[in-house]
């Protein structure tokens, strides 16, 4: 029997219609996924049902038999209370800061009107979601404890009331990595064992052939195409499908060449970085230990690990932007001195692309005054205007982009502006900083072909810290693996993924496979 | 929590000493003096007032003098009003304005929450509209004309509520409580709407509501505290002001309270009057401001930390 049934679904917002003629039946213990790119309203479709989103639904959506579009919102309310169970895109937000992980469990397993849990219940429930140390977790507050006991935390609440309808509103796309293979094995587990229906949305196509049963992709509010969800990743039929998985890489597709490498240019030996912990006499953290590294003329160089790894650190250190301890930094044999020693000249070897590239802009400057100051503050003069047309066509941006503000860029036009911004010096080298939660697959497909794109017209070196494995072996000629602030294995790619030798590489690839 | 009072007392103690000894020199640097009246002193006289009163020595040597008296409780002598110490002087007028300022900041506390968070509700809509414009122009308009105004319409015309001075029961409280706490009501409307309208598009909310918790709930439990850490922060120094006395209120309503009593003596240079009450006025904002740290801890367990 199905859980959930949508036909003709849509979803207006005002006069203008987001989403149209969904259709798709959910019965227990099944998983159906909603993939596309960001603004195909997949999560739209999921949650807008339940009157989640500021959209109101048209067609047809039914659960269980009865009908939710139109429905009032205290009846809804009260549904979603019973029947429904929902985990959210932000673990680190979508918990109540003032609120205990045992208020939270409380309030969800009383939502559907049960009484108060004991203790004992409780602790089953963390421990069921695979929460360590479940004793010591039920009275801390949520600031306390990781993204990924956060979002373990969310999914056991989820299930508190024994939903028959689970929503997954890209459970993983905020957390590392290495944990969303462990999380989503969790929240599939739960469904099959529990015989919950679950409603999926991913950008992530790499693991929806394995999580879900079903896959619907959608495209500007329609679907463009639907069936078994193992069928799809592999052979796509929609050119968009097709698009779409050519955008998503995966430890298993044909490593391509890359460009040829010459000369060494950086040198990093024994360079360490180490902060001191908030509070008194809380003591020192040692965030990069004893890291050392070379870059080649035209290398990429990839540097992968978990949140907290230390990755990030050693890259602004590199770049001059963040402290060193300990340890040296050489440029064609040449020291680089500390950060507030190194001249208009040291700075132009290197050039930083940040993680958030909208966040990385001035919201009140123009795309051309972004792109003209670092020229203006290494080189002692403004580019003329014709200069910046052409740094914006070479991140592939019309010249009309010179006179916009950061507001008015998507993520991955933000992204190329940030891009044209650390090009305009003329640096040697670029320091890239992939944002953590991936951007749509098919922009952040279209940067990384960028970067490679520049680097062989450029023959630029780059460093590159990801998350991503797959992504990493796509585009770097070595990869660095980082754990606990230490390079514990660097080799070429080839090396790395035939013969891993620490259990770190091993996770992983592990994860990301 | 205990370590953090504790940290907190320990540097209020070179704090206080600080503005202690910076408010003794200012004073000193500032011309005129205590004796500097109309009709000037014989020089004979005001020699032996000078040396009666130890201003004859010189300033290090008054100030150690000071802090040492101050120690031992003595606050020293008013210089102008010579048959009262000042212990006694703030004694008289500090219970007036602890009531005054207490009241106020009650009132200002209630009106401006239950305002700032219907007005958060009604996000947009007219109500927001009207109340946020009645909050701005709380805390536009000064206490010299929003009091003379209230004493005006319902002490004059309508004869309902005593204008001036100390009656009988509470009915002269009134007037001033109200004056005094309308722009502090205005500007803690303004921050609690923001404070609460910031909270509600938050992902706790929406979480919150797809577990089909009722909006009240939601309102009571999940936003509340985090909407009110905005109130508390500008609440602790603006009860340190209302508490130490409102000169305005206190002129305008003919009340004996700190507030005249500093700034007379400031006029007067009555140096002992003047610092008394700076350092008790210091203490204040340095409890109020350790109490408004409490109260954020209280309300949002993340600044607890460090």
């Amino acid at each position: 029997m199905s859980v959930l049934q949508l036909s003709g679904f849509g979803v207006d917002i005002g006069e203008q219609r987001l989403v149209s003629d969904v259709s798709l039946e959910i019965g227990e213990g099944e998983i159906v996924a909603l993939a596309g790119a960001s603004g195909s309203g997949k999560s739209l479709t999921a949650i807008t049902p339940f009157g989640l989103s500021a959209g109101n639904g048209t067609g047809s959506a039914r659960l269980g038999g009865e009908e939710l579009v139109h429905l009032p919102e205290a009846e809804m309310a009260k549904l979603r209370a019973q029947k429904i169970g929902f985990v959210f895109q932000q673990p680190l937000t979508a918990l109540t800061p003032h609120r205990s992980v045992r208020q939270h469990l409380q309030e969800a397993a009383m939502q559907a009107g049960g009484g108060a849990p004991t203790t004992r219940t409780m602790l089953a429930m963390l421990d069921a979601v695979g929460l360590a140390d479940p004793q010591a977790k039920l009275a801390q507050y949520p600031h306390r404890l990781s993204g990924g006991e956060r979002q373990r935390v969310l999914i056991a609440c989820a299930i508190a009331h024994g939903p028959k309808l689970l929503v997954a509103d890209e459970p993983t796309s905020a957390l590392d990595a290495s944990l969303r293979r462990d999380m989503m094995g969790l929240l599939t587990g739960l469904c099959r064992k529990q015989n919950m229906a679950m409603l999926l949305v991913s950008h992530d196509l790499a693991s929806v052939e394995r999580d879900a049963d079903r896959l619907l992709l959608l495209k500007n509010g329609e679907v463009v195409e639907q069936g078994s969800a193992a069928q799809i990743s592999q052979k796509p039929k929609s050119g968009y499908g097709k698009a779409l998985m050519a955008a998503t890489p995966r430890l298993t597709e044909e490593m391509l060449t890359l460009p040829d490498t010459g000369e060494t240019l950086l040198e990093v030996r024994g360079l360490s970085v180490r902060f001191k912990k908030p509070g008194w006499r809380a003591g020192y953290l040692d965030a990069v230990k004893d890291a050392s590294l070379t870059l080649a003329k035209g290398e990429t160089l990839a540097i992968v690990g978990g949140s907290g790894s230390g990755k990030s650190t050693l890259g602004r250190a590199i770049a001059g932007l963040g402290p060193v301890n300990a340890g040296e930094i050489t440029w064609q044999g040449d020291l680089l001195p500390p950060r507030k020693k190194r001249t208009a000249q040291h700075r132009r070897l290197i050039q930083p692309v940040f993680q958030d590239p909208v966040a990385s802009l001035n919201p009140r400057w123009r795309v051309a005054d972004s792109i003209a100051e670092p020229a203006e503050q290494i080189l002692g003069t403004r580019p003329p205007e014709a200069r910046i047309a052409e740094l914006l066509a070479e991140v592939d941006l019309p010249a009309e982009f010179a006179e916009r503000r950061a507001a008015q860029l998507s993520g991955g036009q933000a992204q190329r502006v940030a891009i044209a911004r650390a090009l305009s010096a003329n640096p040697e080298m670029l320091l890239i900083d992939a944002a953590p939660s991936a951007l749509d697959p098919l922009v952040a497909d279209g940067v990384s072909r960028l970067f490679r794109k520049i680097q062989q017209e450029r023959g630029l070196s780059m460093v590159f810290i990801t998350h991503d494995l797959a992504l990493a072996r796509r585009c770097a000629h070595r990869i660095a693996v980082m754990d606990a602030g230490e390079i514990v294995e660097m080799a070429t790619r080839e090396e790395l993924f035939s013969t891993p030798k620490t259990e770190a590489t091993k996770k992983l690839i592990r994860a990301s496979s | 929590m205990g370590q953090l009072i504790l940290r907190r007392l320990m540097t209020a103690i070179p704090t206080l000493l600080a503005i202690i000894i910076l408010s003794f020199i200012l004073m000193r640097i500032a011309p005129g003096g205590p004796f500097d009246g109309e009709r000037p002193l014989a020089p004979e006289t005001r020699a032996a007032l000078e040396t009666a009163y130890g201003l004859d020595k010189s300033l290090p040597e008054q100030v150690v003098q000071y802090i040492g008296n101050i120690l031992t409780g003595d606050f020293g002598p008013s210089l102008v009003y010579r048959d009262f110490t000042v212990t006694e002087l703030v004694a008289q007028s500090l219970p007036i304005s602890l009531l005054l300022g207490g009241l106020a900041l009650i009132l200002a506390s209630i009106l401006g929450i239950s305002a700032g968070l219907f007005a958060a509700l009604r996000a947009g809509k007219w109500q927001d509209e009207v109340l946020m414009l009645c909050a701005t122009l709380l805390t536009a308009l000064p206490t010299f004309v929003t009091g003379p105004l209230l004493a005006l319409i319902f002490g004059l015309w309508f004869g309902w509520l005593p204008v001036s001075g100390q009656g009988d029961g509470v009915s002269w409280l009134i007037l001033p409580v109200i004056a005094l706490s309308l722009p502090v009501a205005g500007a803690v409307a303004k921050l609690a709407r923001a404070g609460l309208a910031g909270q509600l598009g938050q992902d706790h909310i929406r979480a919150a509501r797809a577990r089909g918790i009722a909006p009240l709930t939601i309102l009571r439990r999940h936003a509340l505290r985090p909407a009110l850490v905005p109130v508390a922060s500008y609440l602790g120094p603006a009860a340190a002001g209302l508490l130490t006395g409102a000169v305005v209120i206190e002129t305008v309503f003919g009340l004996p309270g700190l507030g005249r009593y500093f700034v007379q003596g400031a006029l007067n240079r009555d140096y002992p009057l003047v610092l008394a009450v700076v350092t008790l006025y210091a203490s204040l904002i340095i409890l109020f401001n350790l109490a408004a740290d409490l109260i954020y801890g209280w309300l949002d367990p993340r600044m607890r930390e460090g």
